[in-house]
């Protein structure tokens, strides 16, 4: 607003007593009233945000790729790998000669990362006690309320694993 | 009542239900996070439909304070 507009809007005693007085520099209840609406409508987005977020994430279902030749890894014995993008923590268990099992390392219930208990033979997240199978990922104890996601991989003929991608 | 005063006691009333709406607003935000976390597309989505609809609750309320 240019000052010649300024000072049309200024009533007559202003300009001849242009005094402020502390009171009008409170806040009025509605400006008040809309600062809190103003933050309700950007909370609003966020969670928008977030929800679009989650969405875009879970639709990733990633491709086959090769994570490791069996042959490195013992059986009993755990690979740590990423897939389906370097995002995604998972581990591979060897179970036996030829059979393994990959699951995400992102516990379902809060996305700690959860790690291979030989002597319970049980994946175990330590940040709430979930505990889930050893062969399909599902819950055994704690918090969680959905198995593990689990990647689908098979032993090919150059003996290596690959992932077959992630199932929905 | 003076109409003064029955406006005061509306406009006070108003601030209220926007304060308990922007506290529910907060709630939400940590369910969404929550949702976020453990990768639940459901209620994440819930969480923002109603988180949207509290927004333009808040809103309207405004609209009945007065100028």
């Amino acid at each position: 607003m240019s000052d010649e507009r300024r000072s049309v809007n200024v009533p007559i005693w202003r300009r001849d007593f242009p005094y402020e007085t502390a009171g009008e520099e409170e806040v009025t209840r509605r400006e008040f009233a809309r600062y809190l609406v103003l933050g309700a409508g950007a909370m609003a987005v966020g969670t928008v945000g977030l929800a679009a977020w989650t969405q875009l994430r879970s639709i990733n279902t990633g491709s086959p790729e090769r994570i490791v030749a069996l042959d490195e890894v013992a059986v009993g014995d755990t690979y740590l790998f990423r897939y389906p993008t370097d995002a995604d923590p998972a581990v591979l268990l060897r179970v036996g000669p030829s059979a393994v099992v990959a699951f995400s390392q992102k516990c379902t219930h809060l996305g700690c990362v959860v790690y291979w208990q030989a002597e319970e033979d049980r994946w175990h997240c330590p940040c709430h006690e979930g505990n889930f199978t050893k062969l399909s990922g599902a819950v055994l104890s704690g918090p969680p309320t959905r198995p593990l996601g689990r990647i689908e991989v098979e032993v090919r003929d150059d003996g290596a694993v690959w992932a077959l991608g992630r199932p929905e | 009542m003076r109409v003064a005063e029955r406006g005061r006691r509306t406009s006070s009333a108003v601030l209220v239900y926007v304060l308990v709406l922007v506290s529910l607003q907060v709630f939400l935000v940590t369910v969404a996070a929550e949702a976020f976390l453990a990768d639940e597309e459901h209620i994440a989505w819930a969480t923002a439909g109603v988180s949207v609809v509290l927004a333009a609750a808040a809103a309207l309320f405004l609209r009945a304070l007065r100028p």
